[in-house]
């Protein structure tokens, strides 16, 4: 597998596109000379396209109960006041922050904000191409939601002096293709592992205050509770069609929950400060993230990821060395970097299979779909 | 749509950029009813939509639409699911060291 296929993350050519322009915006900004003097950040979200009519022929009346509750509860909007800074919103000393803790945690609010603001233009994109009104309602409201999230760790970006430029509207954009199921099951296991990984971390900073370098954590858990209910809502979309759970499909569900729970094991070792920082034991906090997260699947997948299988850790160890020899070996280049990238390349992907063919825990799923955030 | 030709287009656009704290967004909406398919480019034309923070900004705008071919609307359709990563959030950027 490829954990280093590409991200929302700018790459170096469009932030100094970016900052260009920028520059030669500033005077028809209306923000003073400070805000102009803030570092920027371009963000870049992709563009995709799916099968409409595809998604328009869902028919929610198998779930229809759960699913009225569910989209009322949305409506109802519980969260609304929460993304306000309040009293609890302390002080951050950005500048007495350790410089290697200050870079990974801008890292992890810019791809946080990226990522709910990539979130907001593909559900936005899917409201307005459709014409199924429980399917375009659901997508709204998820917009809402993750727009929410982006403007709120905006402010927190902005409080670290830096600024995000929405400037990629002018910028050709290159629409790709996703097959609805595949955003079913990728949508649905990002929404699923991000609230495991926020109540996680919400949590353990419960149990260790002092750990808590940054307010922005104390907001984590009503922040889950939106990934948790959107996640709720594919589950759902995942039951009016049993095809999309049994048969070919489960190989899929597979091949997709090894993928990511590869790559958030990979992504979170690379980010050593951050972890250091709350406390928190990068192995533990995996494995801590997948039990809650197959816990949770078990309420729309037929099977579950062996995570205590003799195999799983160690493998998920040479993976990640796999990928920090890769990133050494692109970054010496020249033959011994092309050698090394090839290496590199071929134990990850031999590492990947080795996860892929430990045999999968059989669930049989519920007929009750719905769950609570209990964690 | 050619097989292997591009074709442009022009449409009338309809730009929102929201800088604000409670909805940071940007969307784009054809006001003549046109629809992007799978490799498809566009590019709003003019200078970058600019909102200040606290401000929405909506603008009227022309778009440049630029068609794939049927070859490469069939390409990005077979190769497209293969970039799945994307939708997946993981708190970090991919980058090995920053």
């Amino acid at each position: 597998m490829n954990v280093q296929a590409p991200t929302h993350t700018a790459d170096a050519t469009t932030v100094e596109e970016g900052l260009a322009i920028q520059e030669a915006q500033a005077v028809h900004d209306s923000e003073t000379a400070t805000a102009v003097a803030m570092q920027n950040t371009l963000l870049t979200p992709r563009f995709y396209t799916t099968d409409f009519d595809e998604m328009d022929a869902i028919d929610v009346s198998p779930v229809r109960e759960d699913w009225d509750k569910l989209i009322a509860q949305m409506v109802a909007d519980p969260n609304k006041g929460h993304f306000r800074k309040t009293e609890d919103w302390d002080h951050v000393d950005w500048d007495g922050m350790e410089p290697e803790l200050r870079k990974e945690f801008i890292d992890f609010l810019i791809s946080s904000c990226t990522a709910e603001f990539s979130g907001c233009v593909l559900y936005k994109e899917m409201k307005r191409r459709g014409n199924n009104k429980d399917i375009t309602q659901l997508f709204q409201l998820m917009a809402r939601d993750e727009a929410r999230h982006a403007g709120f760790i905006n402010d927190a970006l902005r409080e670290a002096g830096i600024a995000v430029n929405l400037g990629f509207l002018t910028k050709s954009k290159k629409y790709t293709y996703f097959k609805p199921k595949f955003i079913y099951y990728a949508t649905y296991l990002s929404e699923k592992i991000g609230y495991a990984r926020y109540i996680t971390i919400f949590r353990h900073l419960e149990a260790n205050p002092e750990m808590r370098f940054h307010p922005i954590f104390k907001w984590f858990r009503e922040w889950c509770n939106d990934e948790f209910s959107h996640g709720e809502a594919f589950a759902l979309l995942m039951k009016t069609d049993p095809k999309l759970t049994t048969g070919r499909n489960v190989l899929w569900i597979k091949f997709f929950l090894t993928a990511v729970y590869g790559t958030m094991y990979v992504r979170d070792h690379q980010r050593p400060a951050f972890h250091k920082a709350l406390g928190v034991d990068p192995d533990w906090y995996g494995q801590e993230v997948f039990a809650k997260t197959s816990e949770i699947s078990k309420q729309v997948f037929p099977i579950t990821l062996d995570i205590d299988h003799p195999r799983w850790m160690p493998t998920l160890k040479r993976l990640q060395r796999a990928n920090a020899d890769l990133d050494a070996a692109k970054k010496r280049g020249g033959v011994s970097g092309a050698l090394g990238k090839l290496g590199a390349s071929a134990r990850a992907a031999a590492a990947f299979l080795s996860l892929y063919t430990i045999p999968a825990i059989k669930n049989d799923v519920p007929a009750e779909t719905r769950l609570e955030p209990m964690y | 749509m050619g097989l292997l030709t591009r074709d442009y287009e022009t449409a009338p656009c309809t730009v929102e950029v929201s800088h604000k704290f409670d909805s940071l967004h940007a969307h784009v909406r054809f006001d003549n009813g046109a629809v992007v398919h799978p490799g498809d480019e566009v590019l709003v034309k003019g200078p970058p939509v600019m909102a200040p923070y606290g401000e929405v900004v909506i603008e009227k705008r022309e778009a440049r639409i630029t068609r794939a071919s049927a070859v490469e609307r069939l390409w990005t359709r077979m190769t497209g699911n293969l970039q799945f990563m994307e939708l997946c959030e993981f708190s970090f950027s991919e980058e090995a060291t920053l």
